[in-house]
């Protein structure tokens, strides 16, 4: 297969087995599977990482896919993966935060002690508005409780703009009129600005997930939504990671990850709870559960 | 995405290394969440290593071994590993496989155990050492896989080589594999599995 190249350079000659190689290489880091009925779209992005890359060879393009060069693994996980975000995406954990776990969450809390939610990576704010707009579309409890929303993550970019809170129509695809009436502020140009007053209602934060101390002082949430990110980290970081957040909820916690994920891979330290909406991993309340 | 890959191995954290005495004790209590944040505190700091290993050989709580595991991981240094190795004999699944992952992040330091792992008595652990050879380099990976091939007598040891050899082996390796599929032709599945890793390297265009 000589695929064509994305950026009008040399095509570069790909092989089947050269195919079954990487995928089967993508399977090992992230466990999605690509068999051949995608062979159009696997080769479609093997075309466009190698050109960018600037690869001779496919062996070359592997060689820096292997040793992580420049960060490769992301970019080609992020090629075989739709990362565009936008509200309410992957619904049905939401419909269980407020079908189920708050609920449960709620046997454990003193009166008046607050709801704490961490959206982590936020990226541009997408999850934690979402996270914010379901609740008080969605949950009849919402005014009884004091319920506090973290949204953090590593790039400060992205921060500033979920902070401005400013998207265009595609990111509200999922959202009905009615409620981007309710949330938005229409400022022309096919942009829309989330309300102040929910805008304000949100903690963002600057914070590594693989930084320990920084990880170390965010603690004793009840949910965290961590989601299409420790797909991207080898197997030794994951365990890390799935250590600190662990550390960051409170006994009885919950975590979501994003669908392709799954905690069973990264690490045993928590339970696994199926709920009708969705799959979510729970902190046991005390690890003498499994002495 | 712009998360930033795990800390460097070895690299201590000075916040816990100051509080290093009483997570030491720590790593001793009777409540296993207090073990496991000495655990977590003690990672990444070299002198914890032998309250480390001791923990690991007494600690029953398999949350409490994973921190552990991962502590010694964080440090990431010669005396770690050798804590790390003996678990790749364990007859706990869950500990194998704790240990071969941590060890997987530590390709340099692992290098030099290799060529006894690879001549282990134990099958098991030779099968486990050709993962740890993945994370090499082609080259050095084909070289050790390659010289693994030419004396190994146990097909599945040879067969988890061919599997490794398959993604990241390079035409040097061509040779080896041969040559065992020859010396195993009576073991059907091997040279199949063989078959598949000649074309795949051979492909390589």
């Amino acid at each position: 297969m000589a695929p064509p190249d994305a950026q009008g350079g040399r095509a570069v000659h790909v092989t089947h087995e050269d195919v079954r190689r990487l995928c089967e290489f993508i399977y090992r880091r992230t466990g999605m599977l690509f068999d051949d009925s995608k062979r159009y779209y696997i080769d479609r992005r093997i075309a466009e990482r190698i050109a960018a890359t600037g690869s001779e060879s496919f062996q070359a393009y592997f060689a820096a896919l292997r040793s992580d060069a420049r960060q490769e693994i992301e970019h080609l996980v992020n090629a075989f993966t739709v990362n565009e975000t936008y509200f309410y995406r992957e619904e049905h954990q939401l419909r269980c935060m407020t079908s189920h776990l708050l609920d449960d969450l709620l046997l454990r809390k003193q009166s008046g002690e607050s709801l704490r939610i961490w959206s982590i990576p936020c990226s541009t704010g997408e999850e934690p508005y979402s996270i914010a707009i379901w609740l008080m579309e969605n949950w009849s409890e919402v005014d009884r409780h004091n319920i506090e929303i973290v949204a953090s993550d590593i790039d400060t970019r992205a921060m500033k703009a979920a902070a401005e809170g400013i998207y265009g129509a595609r990111a509200l695809m999922r959202l009905s009129p009615s409620l981007v009436d309710r949330y938005f502020v229409r400022l022309g140009d096919g942009q829309f600005q989330i309300d102040p007053g929910l805008r304000e209602s949100i903690q963002f934060t600057h914070v590594n997930l693989v930084d320990l101390r920084q990880m170390a002082t965010y603690r004793d949430f009840d949910i965290i939504f961590c989601r299409n990110v420790l797909i991207y980290f080898d197997d030794a970081s994951r365990r890390i990671a799935a250590e600190s957040l662990f550390d960051c909820l409170q006994p009885g916690g919950y975590i979501c990850l994003g669908h392709s994920e799954t905690m069973s891979r990264i690490s045993p330290l928590f339970d696994v709870r199926r709920f009708p909406d969705a799959i979510v991993y729970q902190r046991p309340e005390t690890l003498h559960d499994r002495s | 995405m712009p998360f930033i890959k795990r800390e460097t191995a070895g690299q201590a954290d000075a916040a816990t290394a100051a509080a290093e005495a009483p997570q030491l004790a720590a790593l001793q209590d009777f409540d296993p969440d207090v073990r496991w944040s000495a655990a977590r505190k003690l990672g990444g700091v070299a002198a914890a290593v032998p309250a480390l290993a001791h923990a690991l050989k007494v600690e029953q709580n398999p949350r409490v071994r994973e921190a552990v595991m991962t502590a010694l991981m964080r440090v990431g240094d010669e005396a770690s590993v050798r804590v790390l190795l003996p678990y790749l004999h364990s007859q706990d699944a869950a500990q194998r496989s704790a240990a071969i992952e941590a060890l997987q992040a530590l390709p340099e330091v692992v290098s030099p155990f290799m060529t006894a792992l690879l001549d282990d008595a134990d099958s098991d652990v030779r099968i486990l050492a050709t993962e740890l050879v993945r994370n090499m380099p082609a080259g050095e990976a084909t070289r050790v896989l390659g010289d693994l091939l030419e004396r190994e007598l146990q097909p599945n040891v040879c067969a988890a080589a061919v599997d490794v050899l398959a993604e990241v082996g390079t035409p040097e390796a061509l040779p080896a594999l041969r040559a065992c599929a020859e010396r195993f032709r009576d073991t059907p599945f091997l040279p199949f599995a063989i078959a598949t890793a000649v074309a795949r390297i051979s492909s390589a265009g």
